[in-house]
This record gives structure tokens, sequence and C-alpha cells, in this order.
């Protein structure tokens, strides 16, 4: 069940009641290296967390490497179709089987002492293997999996965490939202097949939160871009379109922040692109493939529900508590690696079903604002390492998060709205930090 | 081409990457700006050197409408990732011209670059592939391919020029 408006961030008694004081929140949930272990273990070892796209991994035998935390997993295809999360250990000695992030194999094999896998993850090879009983039990040796594996729509989650909930329990409001991304195809299809920007600051996983607030400010040139060329493709006229970027973030009363619970948050851009429908049909007709497309999404969504798609551009800017964001083009994950350090993966998104000019606009658009050398991401993780910087300040150490709660309301699905900027979304993630680090 | 203008162009060229290599080192953007051609392809390739840019996203894939946009910006005050700006060092090498020197010469080199900023140096290091036009008025870049030693691993801040 969702909070209610205006509800503690923490309760009288519970373990992070010591770092919540009203709206403020003590610093120290960002720099203590023992309160990043709690994280590690209420959180990332006790959720769901995201770990792959099944577009990553097509065929048989494809596989990627990732991290649930800081536990190494991999995701793989196996030859009999079915895609699994193991642990990436091998289960002699516990040597990665997997040293490469992404590849394609029939099996897995140890170079430590060369125990070997097959892709579903059965053990089928032992060197010498005279020094065990004849009757030693193989399928006790297999590679261990993650305890659970669900996915949604394409979206595969792992925890190690055997008795967590389902998968859509715990996603809830944020179904119909992680939708959007999807729904831009046509087809339903989205394939995170086009690379991977990998980028890393000295700072705390926490910061990448979902903040309506900072764009002005941090994106102030990536702005006065967007306004330049706006007005350039728009033959020099001063319109709305060309006003859009800074109208949205920051004017417009459609645009909203948005609690969804569990810790998911939103900034909810919907209602304002949809009441500018018509431009952004219009500029999607002038585009190659442009009306095909518009067709293709009328005919399997409806004209009402399909413009509305076309609106949103597959852009739900949304944040799946704790490690996963829809944002623009791109798929985005979290991984904490300590305290003070944080790497980022962002995957972009080509959809299915549409013109390969029109992707491959989405991937310019991408790796203009966030690639390592594009002109919004870098700003981002410049400010973060301010923020880990200025944090060390400790005489004073309380952070304020009250912005908008005199205007929070709540919508007929139960979440909680603010203006853009509010600050609903820090609210909502630090109040689910506080009840699962608070947890039994 | 006899030797000698082997040599002469072999030289020319070596000044002119050198000489970029110097603006780019004293973030003279403008002047930098000033080296490329009216037309041209700036391109930095993310993960795989020859990942096509149109199924891939790159680094950096840019004509020179976003090349003026991506000076434009660090000259402003709002770049943040380059306040304060990186302090640069760089050493271009290896300079080989392929072929025949012609309108077009295809030049390949690498470089090894030393950054610092904000108390942390970082080492970065790649091949580059430039094809320059020649005129009566010298060099200027047609396209510029920078293939980063690591950019298929974690790349940190990357808005100075590379």
């Amino acid at each position: 069940m969702l909070q209610q408006r205006g509800a503690a961030l923490s309760h009288p008694g519970d373990w992070a009641s010591q770092f919540i004081r009203g709206d403020s929140v003590n610093s120290d949930i960002y720099v203590d290296p023992a309160i990043f272990e709690r994280e590690l273990k209420k959180i990332f070892y006790s959720t769901w967390v995201y770990v792959a796209h099944e577009s990553e991994i097509p065929n048989a035998g494809d596989f990627v490497a990732r991290r649930i935390g800081r536990q190494p997993v991999i995701a793989v295809r196996g030859d009999d179709g079915a895609y699994r999360l193991l642990m990436n250990r091998c289960r002699h000695r516990g040597a990665l089987i997997c040293e490469v992030e992404r590849g394609n194999q029939s099996h897995f094999r140890c170079f430590y002492h060369g125990w070997t896998y097959d892709n579903a993850g059965n053990l089928v090879h032992i060197p010498k293997d005279d020094a065990y009983p004849p009757d030693l039990d193989r399928d006790a040796f297999a590679l261990t999996p993650v305890p659970r594996i669900e996915s949604y729509r394409g979206f595969i989650f792992g925890s190690v965490n055997p008795t967590v909930g389902p998968l859509r329990d715990h996603l809830d409001l944020a179904m119909p939202k992680i939708d959007y991304m999807i729904d831009a195809s046509p087809t339903g299809e989205l394939r995170l097949d086009a690379g991977i920007h990998k980028t890393t600051f000295r700072g705390n996983w926490k910061f990448v939160g979902m903040d309506g607030y900072h764009p002005p400010v941090v994106h102030q040139s990536a702005f006065e871009i967007f306004r330049r060329n706006a007005v350039i493709d728009n033959g020099g006229v001063d319109s709305a379109v060309a006003q859009a970027p800074r109208k949205t973030m920051n004017d417009s009363e459609l645009a909203v922040s948005r609690d969804l619970g569990h810790g998911h948050v939103m900034l909810d851009v919907v209602p304002h692109r949809v009441s500018e429908q018509d431009i952004h049909l219009a500029a999607t007709r002038r585009l190659e493939g442009g009306e095909e497309y518009i067709a293709a999404m009328f005919d399997a969504y409806g004209a009402a529900r399909g413009a509305e798609l076309i609106a949103v551009g597959g852009d739900p800017h949304l944040g799946i508590f704790p490690n996963l964001q829809l944002i623009n083009q791109h798929v985005r994950v979290v991984v904490p690696v300590a305290v003070d350090r944080t790497d980022v993966y962002l995957y972009p998104v080509r959809l299915g079903g549409v013109s390969e000019e029109m992707n491959e606009i989405r991937l310019r658009r991408h790796e203009d604002f966030y690639g390592s050398a594009g002109y919004g991401q870098p700003d981002d993780t410049e400010i973060f390492e301010r923020n880990t910087d200025g944090l060390q300040a400790v005489v004073n150490p309380w952070i304020d998060l009250s912005r908008g709660r005199n205007r929070e309301r709540v919508d007929p699905d139960g979440s909680i709205v603010g203006h853009i900027s509010d600050e609903v979304p820090q609210r909502a993630q630090l109040r689910e930090w506080a009840r699962m680090m608070s947890a039994s | 081409m006899t030797g000698s203008e082997t040599i002469d162009v072999q030289r020319a060229v070596e000044q002119f990457l050198f000489r970029e290599a110097r603006l780019m080192d004293a973030n003279d953007y403008e002047n930098w700006l000033n080296l490329w051609a009216a037309e041209c392809s700036y391109w930095v390739p993310c993960n795989d050197d020859d990942a096509d840019p149109r199924e891939n996203i790159a680094l950096i894939y840019n004509g020179r409408k976003q090349l003026e946009d991506r000076v434009w910006r660090l000259r402003g005050l709002h770049a943040h990732a380059q306040r304060p700006k990186s302090r640069l060092t760089r050493v271009v090498s290896n300079i080989e011209i392929e072929g025949d020197a012609g309108a077009e010469i295809v030049v390949h080199s690498t470089f090894v670059l030393c950054e610092v900023r904000k108390n942390e140096t970082r080492f970065w290091a790649g091949r580059n592939l430039h094809v320059l036009l020649r005129s009566d008025s010298g060099f200027s870049i047609k396209a510029k391919k920078v293939m980063l030693a690591n950019n298929d691993a974690i790349v940190p801040n990357l808005t100075f020029i590379v």
C-alpha cells in the first residue's frame, strides 16, 4: 500500500529514525561506509534488482556479465532456449567462470582448475575426476542460480533473497509506466543492442535520483543548445517547440513529480506532452519512416493511445527502486561499488517496428546528452562529486527535502503527486530506504 | 612524387597534427574548430573501434553543426564538467600517411594524453585516423576518428577535446 500524503519519512524507534528529522536527512547516509554495507544487505540483497533485458541475450549461448550489488552474476540463454541468472562463481574454489562482459559460448570453463559448465549451468567436466567418488552427484555442483528470477515484458530482475515477494507486487503502479517505453514500439519490442555507455562517479549511489529541480541549473547549457537548435529547425521561429524543454521541466503545471510507492518515482511529463500531441505528431511525420510509424502505432494501439504514446516518445522518466531508471532513449542501471563510488551503465534502446532512420535519431539524441562526452550527464556527475565533497562538512549534517511538501496531493491511483520540481521523488525514495533499512 | 616531396608532405602533416594537439591541450576551442572543413565528421566510437554509428552509439558522432554546438557550450560558463578546465598534455606520434597523398590525405597516428583536473591525474591513449583536405592555404580536417584504448571500459568525464 502507498503511504498517505504527508506520511513521515520514518517512524520513531526504527533504525532509520536516527538519521531522519521531519523532512531532513542526516548526510551520514551518503558518506558512512557502515551504512553502505547495511544497504547492500538490507536493500540490494533483499529486494528485486534489475539485471538485464531479454533482447541482450536473444540466441542460445548469449550471455552478459552483471552485478547484483557486489555479487557477480551472468544472464545467459541456454541451448535449451531458456534464460537463467547464475552466480558467476565456480562451484569448486570460487573463481569467476566468465571473465568477459558479453559474448556467446556453449560452455563456461573456470581456468583455475578446469571445471566446466554448459550454458544451462550444469557441471559437465572435472579434470582428473578419479580423485572423486565415482558416484559423485554432479547435479549438486551445478552453477548456483540466483535464487529468484522474474521478468516484466523483457526486463529481467533477480533477487538473492529466496523469500522476496512476486515481482509484479514490487513493481505495482510502475508497470503501466514501464509500458510507455515498451509500447513506443508498434510491435512492443525494445532492442538493447546498440552499445553501452559506461561511466562512474566519486559519490553515493543514492545521488542518482529523479530530480526535476536541477535541470534549469545543472543543464542550462544543454537547454540553451536545445533552444538554439529548435529555433533553427523551426525556420528561425521561436515557437512553443523551442520553449518546450524549459517549459516541461519548469513551468508547465501539467508536468508533475510522482511517488508510485515502493520507492518507485516518476517525473511525469505525460500530460504535458499529450497537451502538445499535435506538435509531436507533426514532427514525427517529417521523419523518414514517420508516416509509416504513426500508421503502425494507430493500428497497434488505436488512434488515441497511439497518439499519446508517440507524444510520450518512449520516455516515462521513471525510477524503479533501487537500481533501474527508464529515461528518454535509454535504460539506466546504477551499480553501487562503495559508499563514495558508483558505476552507471546506460543502455540505449532501439525500437522494433521503427525505421532505421528514426532509431538512429534516438541514438544520436542519447549520446549527445548522456554519453561521457555529452553535454548533460557529465555535468550531473560533476555535481554529484561536488555533493560528495560538500557533505564532508558535518558541523550541521542535515539535508532539507521539504520542497513542495505543502502542495502534495493524491491521485485516484493512490500515487502522491507534486509539482515537477518538488522533492516528492526524494521523499519517496528515502521513505522506502528507511523502511527497508529498518526491517529486521 | 619524388622522395623529397614525400618527405615534405610527411613533415607538413606532422606539423598540422602537432598544431592541432597544441590547440587541444590549450583548450583553445575556437582555433581548433577553425582547423575543420566546412563539412566534416568527428567520430569517437564507443565499445568497439568499428561500431557502425548508424546501428550503435558512439562517444561522439558529430557533424559540423554539432561540433559548433560542442565548442559553443564549452566556451560558456555552464559546462560544469569543465569548470575547472582539464589541464592537458599530449604526445602525438607514429604518424603514418596511408597510400599516396592526393587532395585527400589519410593519416594514422597515436596519442598519449595526461589530464589533470581537481587534483586527479588521468592517462588516456588511443589511435587517430585523420582525413585531411589539402589546398593552397594548407590542410583542413574532413574527418577525424579517435579510437580510445578504453572505449569499452568505464569512461569518466570526457568533456575536454580529444
